[in-house]
């Protein structure tokens, strides 16, 4: 279970636009060396916004980040931007954040009561590796007209970092959870209430804060 | 319990709280806040942590009382929120907090959003508004290139534009320089035509008020003249 | 934020964003659909340079634009190599490379604030599967508004890291994450109290 597609309210509105901007912040932080591969923070920050926000939020938040990109903001990884990087060879990845992030939050959140590490990890790999790579790995093919098992076996060589991120991204979000749980919106709320009587549950619905 | 009778109309001045009491995470915030008020201008102080900041945000809806009813002009909180919204204008402490745009013009438009007003009502009242805070110069620059008074200046405008009955201000002159400080609490307390719930630490402006609040862990516990509020606040850490 | 734009007083610089935006995708579904010989491909290249050349932009910003896609150059010519015959591996480069270079054009002369009312305007449709195309305006401009703040509170959380001398590496983040997500708590509320619901 998700959080339902309902309209979203301003305290939604207000974490998907910071997290679209943190997610443009990460950008800034260029490539850190973790062992022998460097990883781009960014896409650290697409996986964070699924596991933290949920599926739809957290989709939310990277689309709002590509649009921002697409109508011309240097704010990829690198300064990169504009719409130019849509229609490369890479572009099928960058769209691929979406349903990314929605498939790592739908998975993260799943299952009642506190958050375990291990779904979050999973939803991680199921959405932010298989599910990125199913439409970038074809839409990469397409555009440079390459055979795809070519592409596949070139793709190889970034699963180790993507690994590494999806290990991190689990032990920012484990960390936050205790760090600053209201953030987890509906998900944290349903922990509380399964764990308090219903009166407390009540409470913490009418802060929310 | 208040009849029919003694409800306040629609329309009057009247702030009215009967049994207010919040609760958070099972943590008692507020207790049985039961307090009725008219006056034009009304100070809020107390110590750190004490209240003050729910209060406020009970009177706006954006904390909801586990118990009691809020009153606001006549308009139930709980049941009439956004004719509550429409009639209240909220100023923050921190500035970037509530600058919402990426341009001084466009934030100061945000507020009419929805307002129905023509185009050029809109832009002749944006206008009027930027040039009365000293940012007629400054409507097309990034909000975020402002200084921290300016950035509270827009704030002020942003709200102000509404034309709201009753403005609530959360410490606003907490972050600004003594400059700013006073020129933001001159425009409060002096050309404010609005009602006005100030939450200070700066007991002088407090006195300036018609009556002050004084709050402490969570209770209200004192009603009455500026001066003697704060002279019983002052004397309880001298 | 700076922008990508480069201001200019060019035909192509005062066409409005949606017609712009319309035309890209039409030369750039024509230019990668085409079955390209060598006169056409040419065409194509041509094509582009001569709408930099429209759009009065100097010849040093097209060359900014070719170096910026040297990692797609060297990708494709490296990979294609390895599959293809020389021939079809500059023919699908110099594709790729005009289809990119033209859009980069579609942001070198178009203003964010234009696109955004472009992109605005075409969600209208989607108002009838329940999405608000006002309320996803809205969302985008905050998300402006907010990344000169996120981007001052990852530079305090840094700032006191170094004065306190600990490296956190990727656990800089959480402080970030925290202060962040706080402030948008109460960007909620200042959307709330000023009627945004
Ligand atoms: N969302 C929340 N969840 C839990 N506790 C809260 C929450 N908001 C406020 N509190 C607690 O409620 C108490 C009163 O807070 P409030 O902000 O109303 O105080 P205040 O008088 O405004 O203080 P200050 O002068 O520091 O602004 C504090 O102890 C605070 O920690
Ligand atoms: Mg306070």
């Amino acid at each position: 279970m998700t959080d339902a597609p309902r309209r979203f309210d301003t305290r939604d509105i207000a974490r998907i636009a910071v997290f679209a901007a943190i997610i443009a912040a990460l950008g800034l932080i260029g490539p850190i060396p973790v062992g022998p591969v460097p990883i781009t923070a960014q896409t650290l920050g697409v996986i964070l916004a699924g596991m933290v926000l949920g599926a739809w939020r957290g989709a939310a938040a990277v689309a709002v980040f590509l649009a921002l990109v697409a109508v011309g903001l240097p704010l990829l990884s690198g300064g990169h931007g504009g719409a130019g990087v849509f229609v490369g060879v890479t572009a099928g990845y960058l769209f691929g954040w979406i349903p990314g992030a929605f498939v790592t939050g739908l998975i993260a959140h799943s299952g009642r009561g506190r958050l375990s590490w291990w779904r979050v990890a999973l939803g991680g790999v199921v959405g932010g590796i298989l599910v990125v790579y199913a439409l970038g790995i074809p839409v990469a093919s397409l555009v440079a007209k390459l055979p795809l098992d070519a592409v596949m076996i070139g793709n190889l060589a970034f699963i180790p970092g993507d690994l590494a991120k999806i290990a991190i991204a689990t032990a920012l979000t484990m960390t936050l959870w205790k760090a600053y749980p209201p953030v987890f919106g509906a998900r944290r709320e349903r922990a509380l209430a399964a764990r308090t009587a219903p009166a407390a549950a009540d409470a913490t619905d009418a802060s929310a804060r | 319990m208040s009849t029919a009778e003694e409800r306040a109309a629609p329309g009057s001045n009247e702030i009215a709280l009967d049994g207010v009491a919040v609760e958070l995470d099972g943590r008692r915030i507020l207790e049985d806040v039961t307090v009725r008020l008219a006056q034009h201008r009304i100070a809020v102080i107390g110590a750190n942590g004490s209240g003050k900041s729910t209060f406020a945000r009970v009177l706006d809806g954006l904390v909801r009382p586990t118990r009691g009813t809020v009153r606001v002009h006549g308009l139930d909180v709980a049941r009439e929120l956004s004719r509550v919204r429409a009639e209240v204008g909220f100023v923050f402490t921190n500035p970037d907090a509530q600058i919402l745009m990426p341009t001084v013009a466009e934030d100061v438009r945000l507020s009419l959003r929805g307002s129905g007003l023509a185009r050029a009502e809109v832009d002749a009242r944006v206008d009027a508004v930027l040039r009365q805070h000293g940012l007629g110069d400054h409507a097309d620059a990034p909000a975020y290139s402002l200084s921290g008074g300016q950035k509270q200046l827009l704030a002020l405008a942003s709200v102000l534009v509404r034309e709201p009955r009753l403005v609530i201000a959360d410490e606003p002159t907490t972050l600004l320089d003594l400059g700013n400080a006073r020129r933001i609490g001159r425009m409060l307390i002096d050309d404010l035509d609005a009602q006005l719930v100030l939450l200070t630490h700066d007991l002088e402006l407090a006195e300036r008020c018609d009556v002050a609040l004084r709050f402490h862990e969570g209770r209200l516990v004192e009603v009455g003249q500026p001066a003697d509020v704060v002279r019983a606040y002052r004397r309880e850490y001298a | 934020m700076i922008a990508l734009y480069l201001p200019g007083r060019s035909i192509l610089h005062r066409a409005p964003a949606g017609v712009k935006l319309l035309a890209l995708l039409a030369l750039a579904l024509l230019i990668s659909l085409w079955p390209h010989t060598g006169v056409t491909i040419a065409l194509a290249g041509l094509v582009v340079v001569a709408l930099y050349a429209f759009a009065l932009l100097p010849p040093v910003v097209l060359l900014r634009q070719l170096w910026l896609a040297k990692w797609i150059v060297v990708l494709m010519v490296v990979t294609q190599l390895v599959f293809l015959t020389p021939w079809d591996a500059l023919v699908n480069t110099v594709r790729v490379v005009s289809i990119v270079l033209l859009a980069a054009l579609l942001t070198l002369t178009t203003r964010s604030e234009e696109l955004l009312a472009a992109l605005e305007t075409g969600m209208r449709p989607l108002a009838r599967l329940g999405a608000d195309p006002r309320r996803i305006g809205l969302t985008l401009s905050l998300a402006i508004s907010m990344l000169p703040v996120v981007a001052g509170i990852a530079e305090r959380v840094r700032d006191a890291q170094r004065a306190r001398g600990v490296r956190l590496g990727f656990r800089i983040v959480v402080p970030v994450l925290v202060l962040a997500l706080r402030h948008a708590d109460d960007v909620a509320d200042a959307l709330s109290a000023r009627g945004a619901d």
